[in-house]
């Protein structure tokens, strides 16, 4: 048989094939389906859950898109914005609080929102707090009962006066979800850890302008725009995505790479190196402050560090002037005490000097003989924080202080810095720990940092009771006075400053990189709700 | 039958052993290694209740339990096929795996479609050119890419497609799969995209997983170029091809019919070793590009404590270098009638 009629024969159909294949690519996106608006979100770190009462973490960037708390706070407004309730309030002393609900909200499955689904909501998170100590529901501890006055009226009644306001806009443990996630989830008590597997599992009951289309927290959640929101006639933006893809990308120059390839719209983490570079490309960069603070806390408990003036010393040893250059290349404003800028009980003059001479007294004061060796653990995938190690080593040693520098990655960080409560001698002396707050009170920081019986996070080894009794007094004091509860709160940061048991270093700058595909505007962004985007505000061009 | 039972009792039990032991190491490893699991399987508590929160966790994962007891239930689990959740995702290891696996294998079989054939090709021209310019020109380019570090070599070509504006980063065009309603069923993009008959979806996977096959393949390729030339100068000598020359049979058929599909043995057991020894970096290389698959999640598992899904990633791996290696020898086997196992 002679072969070449076979070959031309093959090569036809190839060509043919190649051609068909080429006409399809080209025409069958534009007539299959109408353009969707898309916007891909690339967020740097894993998504632990999505269970609205319990998840403390990296849910939130999910978890702020598809559910909705009552209330959401405007910090630097200082104001709160009506959510799934629509007005509230209080009596005399606090310890009464009313809200009543929006009408005409449905969750996603079409259920209507009434008063069960809070009362549900808030008690579960409340609950499971109570016999796990698992997700933030403490914030919900003064509440004795939730009261469903009627379909659209809710009441809380609580044990001690709180401000119920700020615990229902809280960050965690105030999302509302439909009750019908029992059934599906084939539990009958709330508390059922099948119900936790159930979310988990990618499953949600929200009633926010999004829900969830596809669930793959190692590396993409992808959201859907949820038509019957009844938000969308007050948003009144008709370039709000159709969909919105959450896209997992825990190394910062993938973000840079995502972005450059156009996979990416908005990306939360880029090198700050790569940030000059992008702005000339066309990208936007919204730099937004964020409550997320760095805190350097100083071991306590083992020598040197437990003689408070050599802290003092170590203090004012640090160049202030020079740390936000340094460390966070311009990203970043100078911390004061231990709350970030513009929180409530918030205080700008809890910041030391830089001043060798005040420092080299402080050492002499301390009788601490030198040259000393410290330790400095810090989490080494910040590159603020490695920065800002070398910094710290080379003027502690002007001092004659020598700094090990030790990074390590996060859960190394954490686990060598509660050895602090079990095994002092083996703490670190210096730590950097990291806090954005769970709710809008000084209370989340100063007890989370600095409080004797919070031993998973107070890596300074810090106790003092009159700290402690001064921080919960404050709590209680702001159900019915607030303006005393911040007084309370300074007085407390006033303690830690003066002892030198830990300060704000830094208050994060998150410069968020933004396609020309779309616009973030403001309202899009609220630094209580870090690295939350709420989609709803953005808009996607063409 | 070349392959005996006798064989393939022996290699399953030492297959056996072989992962035994990689199961014990690593999590030996990882659970003694600086971070506590338990801390992110209670979802990092901050409240009052954080320390009753993790302790109950560490019970839940059982890490309260004798190191002895926590290596032997975890090899239960490794052998009963379920390691259950992963403790920085909540969701079952299992599901999380095939998804990695599905994206590496996918960009694996493409590094060898292109590999094999290419390596295998040149190896022969060099043998047929011996002692030419040509033959000194392939054997060098093969000692270059054979020794060519893959991660610098997928970064060399992402950053060169990347300047000249040409994308190759990720697995697919979100856009387009959405415009196009593609969905992933295996995790195989490009089966997927087949079976859905979805091509603008297939062509745009193709194109995306080219270039880091190229960076993957880069090995393979120089390793069967060599042995491909050293087994054809064996064969181009051997007496059944010098009769097949004598009697006059064509030039192409002497080669290819006779010299070449004697090398296939020693090929497919080059190429079987290879293949396992590319998983790794085809997960370094996928790293690069941006794709999700094994190398990210490894490395992101380590960094969250996730003991259980690092654990099982690495049985992933080390299952795959036992199969390969024993898929290669019964192939080598069966091509060869003088190898009985």
């Amino acid at each position: 048989m002679r072969k070449g009629p076979l070959l031309a024969a093959i090569g036809a159909v190839a060509a043919i094939s190649i051609a068909l294949l080429l006409y399809i690519w080209y025409l069958q996106p534009t007539q299959r389906a109408p353009a969707l608006k898309v916007v891909v979100y690339s967020y740097l770190d894993v998504i632990t859950g999505i269970d609205p009462s319990i998840e403390d973490d990296t849910g939130i960037v999910v978890l702020g898109s598809v559910y909705e708390p009552l209330l959401y706070y405007d910090p630097v407004r200082g104001e709160h914005i009506p959510a799934l309730a629509e007005s509230w309030e209080s009596n005399e002393d606090g310890t009464v609080w009313t809200f009543r609900l929006r009408r005409g909200v449905i969750f996603h499955d079409g259920t209507p929102f009434t008063a069960e689904a809070v009362k549900l909501s808030i008690e579960r998170a409340r609950d499971i707090y109570r016999e796990t100590g698992r997700g933030s529901g403490y914030i919900w501890d003064s509440v004795e009962e939730i009261e469903i006055v009627d379909d659209y009226t809710v009441r809380f009644k609580l044990a001690y006066p709180q401000r119920v306001d700020m615990l229902a806009s809280a960050i965690y443990a105030g999302y509302i979800f439909s009750p019908s996630a029992l059934e599906k989830a084939g539990v009958e008590d709330p508390l059922d850890p099948n119900l936790e597997r159930w979310f988990n599992a990618g499953n949600e009951a929200g009633s926010g302008p999004y829900l969830i289309e596809f669930y793959s927290p190692e590396s993409e959640v992808r959201l859907r725009k949820f038509e019957k929101w009844w938000g969308w006639t007050v948003v009144n933006n008709p370039d709000a995505p159709d969909v919105v893809i959450i896209r997992i990308r825990t190394d910062p120059l993938d973000q840079y790479n995502g972005l450059l390839a156009g996979e990416i719209d908005i990306a939360s983490s880029v090198p700050r190196a790569n940030l000059g570079d992008l702005k000339a490309r066309g990208f936007q960069i919204i730099n937004v402050s964020v409550f997320h603070n760095y805190i350097l806390q100083l071991n306590c408990r083992r020598y040197p560090t437990n003689v408070t003036a050599f802290r003092l010393a170590v203090m004012h040893a640090i160049p202030w002037g020079e740390l936000v250059d340094v460390a966070l290349q311009g990203f970043g404003r100078l911390g004061a005490g231990v709350l970030p800028y513009n929180f409530p009980g918030y205080d700008g003059n809890l910041r030391y000097t830089y001043d060798l001479d005040l420092a080299r007294k402080y050492l002499e004061k301390s009788g601490v003989k030198l040259p000393v060796k410290v330790e400095f653990v810090y989490q080494a995938d910040y590159e603020e924080n490695a920065a800002f190690a070398q910094l710290l080593k080379s003027r502690l040693a002007d001092l004659g202080i020598d700094v090990e520098l030790k990074p390590m990655a996060w859960t190394a960080v954490k686990e060598a810095g509660k050895e602090v409560w079990s095994s002092p001698e083996n703490a670190p002396h210096l730590i950097i720990n990291d806090w954005w707050p769970t709710l809008p009170s000084p209370y989340d920081y100063l007890y989370g940092l600095f409080h004797s019986e919070s031993t998973e996070w107070n890596w300074a080894g810090y106790s003092n009771p009159v700290f402690d009794e001064l921080i919960s007094a404050a709590y209680e004091a702001e159900g019915r006075d607030y303006g005393e509860a911040m007084r309370l709160y300074r007085l407390a940061q006033k303690m830690v400053y003066e002892e030198g048991a830990g300060i704000s270093l830094w208050e994060e700058i998150r410069p968020f990189v933004v396609s020309s595909r779309v616009e973030v505007p403001e309202k899009a962004l609220n630094p209580l709700y870090i690295y939350v985007i709420f989609f709803q505000h953005v808009k996607v061009r063409g | 039958m070349p392959v005996s039972l006798n064989y393939l009792v022996r290699r399953v039990g030492w297959s056996i052993a072989t992962i035994a032991g990689v199961v014990i190491l690593s999590y030996l490893v990882l659970v003694l290694s600086p971070g506590d699991p338990a801390v992110k399987w209670a979802g990092n508590p901050r409240g009052p209740g954080a320390a009753k929160a993790i302790e109950n966790a560490r019970k839940e994962l059982g890490l309260d339990q004798p190191l002895y007891l926590q290596v032997l239930n975890f090899l239960r689990m490794a052998f009963t096929g379920d390691l259950g959740i992963s403790i920085a995702y909540k969701k079952p290891v299992s599901e999380i795996l095939w998804r990695g696996l599905a994206a590496t294998l996918e960009l694996l079989a493409l590094a060898y479609a292109i590999a094999i054939p290419l390596g295998a090709f040149i190896g022969v021209m060099a043998s047929l050119r011996r002692g030419t310019w040509l033959d000194g020109f392939i054997q060098s380019a093969s000692l270059v890419l054979a020794n060519t570090p893959t991660f610098w070599l997928g970064i060399a070509i992402f950053m060169v497609l990347s300047t000249s504006g040409v994308t190759a980063y990720g697995r697919v065009d979100t856009r387009l799969a959405l415009a196009t309603g593609f969905r992933s069923i295996t995790g195989l993009y490009l089966l997927d995209a087949l079976v859905q008959l979805n091509f603008p979806v297939f062509l745009d996977v193709l194109a995306r997983t080219f270039p880091p096959a190229l960076a993957v393949a880069a090995y393979p390729v120089g390793v069967c170029a060599r042995v491909t030339r050293a087994l054809m100068a064996d064969a181009l000598l051997e007496g059944f091809v010098q009769s097949a020359v004598a009697w006059g049979v064509s030039r192409r058929a002497v080669v290819w019919r006779y010299a070449f599909r004697a090398t296939l043995a020693g090929l497919v057991q080059v190429s079987g070793l290879a293949f396992a020894y590319s998983l790794v970096d085809a997960m370094v290389v996928e790293y690069v590009f941006g794709r999700d698959g094994l190398g990210r999640f490894l490395f992101d598992s380590v960094n969250t404590s996730d003991f259980r899904l690092a654990t099982g990633l690495i049985i992933v791996v080390a299952l795959f270098y036992v199969l390969a290696n024993t898929l290669a020898d019964i192939v080598q086997a069966l091509v060869d009638p003088r190898v009985k196992l």
